[in-house]
């Protein structure tokens, strides 16, 4: 799979060949990581304020995650093709990586809010 | 379970809030001070940078072989590949090449040292200042539950069996926010502190660096290239739609 950027209708020609530019779908891939970043932290924070435990919190995590991920594909405009390889970069990049930040957050928010 | 420990809102004033943010803004100073001694030591070699840019510039034909002709490919292979004057060609017994490396490497050496003082000096110091502070408070408590096995993680400095494991302990709470908030630096800082460390270990690795190597290796990738022209028809392509395009008027 190619991003086709800007080829438009030369795809004929280039079949199969990757046509994209690395420096770009870098910079497309550092978006996605920062915007799960700072989803996971508001996330956390309204995790405790809201009071949630155990389960719930980390149904409302991956909640969160997907909804970034329909935001970033809204973002892209139904057409990721022109900014990504594959569908999995989108969906399911960086999940696990803002696990840690958001239960860090989620934590401090809840103790504060709801322990003491 | 809140119900079985109640924790004093002198604790969370004293102990949970001040060590979250001492750790933000430690983070925050940790990255300006190894800005400073990074940006204080700049003296790049240029021969050194000549040679990167090289090296660059034939990745980039390299990966982008396909969309010239094979005769500006050749053109160009033999303008950095060729045994006389190449770019990449480097001349046998080359005798610059031990010098060199003995001028960079105190330089090197003391920047590495520089960058791994500047990481694990403040870590030393804000651990031993958690220890001497808030050693044996129950200062946290994480909202979902956690296996017996998760104690002696969770509740380090605390001696206590008969408490319930989600409870966390200051200096557990420091270790967690020296984890959870390398996202929180990474948006605050921008990327150069998230990729800190996987840029040292790139610096290890490329610590005996010779850059005469690496010049040989890529002219090696751009020996074996298979040109393969991804537009052979692609003159014949754009007249068409040209006319296409003046029919249409």
């Amino acid at each position: 799979m190619a991003g086709h950027d800007d080829s438009g209708s030369s795809e004929k020609s280039l079949n199969g060949l990757p046509t994209f530019n690395a420096e770009n779908m870098q910079n497309n891939m550092k978006a996605i990581y920062y915007s799960r970043t700072f989803m996971s932290i508001i996330g956390g924070v309204i995790a405790g304020i809201l009071g949630f435990t155990s389960l719930t919190g980390f149904v409302f995590y991956f909640l969160v995650m997907a909804i970034t991920s329909v935001g970033l594909i809204a973002k892209a405009g139904f057409t990721i093709h022109s900014y990504f390889d594959s569908w999995n970069q989108i969906i399911f990049d960086g999940i696990l990586g803002g696990l840690m930040s958001f239960v860090l957050f989620w934590t401090f928010a809840y103790d504060i809010v709801h322990i003491f | 379970m809140a119900e079985d420990l109640v924790l004093d809102t002198a604790i969370r004033d004293w102990v949970l809030i001040p060590l979250s943010v001492v750790m933000v803004l430690i983070g925050v100073l940790r990255y300006f001070v190894s800005k400073l001694m990074r940006s204080s030591s700049q003296s790049p070699d240029p021969k050194i940078i000549k040679e990167g840019q090289v090296i660059v510039r034939a990745r980039n034909l390299r990966a982008a072989a396909n969309f010239i002709p094979a005769k500006s490919f050749r053109a160009r292979k033999a303008y950095f590949s060729n045994e006389e004057n190449g770019l990449l060609f480097v001349p046998k017994g080359q005798a610059s090449n031990p010098q060199a490396q003995m001028f960079s490497d105190p330089n090197m050496a003391m920047d590495m040292m520089k960058k791994n003082l500047s990481m694990i000096i403040p870590q030393t110091l804000t651990f031993a200042w958690v220890n001497f502070f808030f050693s044996g408070f129950v200062a946290a408590k994480i909202p979902f539950p956690l296996t017996q096995r998760f104690r002696s993680m969770l509740q380090n400095g605390i001696d206590l069996s008969t408490v319930d494991v989600s409870y966390v302990s200051s200096r557990s709470w420091y270790f967690l926010n020296l984890f959870g908030l390398r996202g929180l630096f990474s948006l605050i800082l921008g990327e150069e502190n998230a990729m800190d460390d996987t840029q040292k270990m790139m610096q290890m690795g490329g610590f005996g660096f010779d850059p005469t190597k690496s010049l040989g290796a890529e002219k090696d990738n751009l020996d074996i290239v298979q040109h393969d022209w991804a537009l052979p028809k692609f003159e014949q392509r754009a007249e068409e739609v040209l006319r296409k395009r003046i029919a249409e008027h």
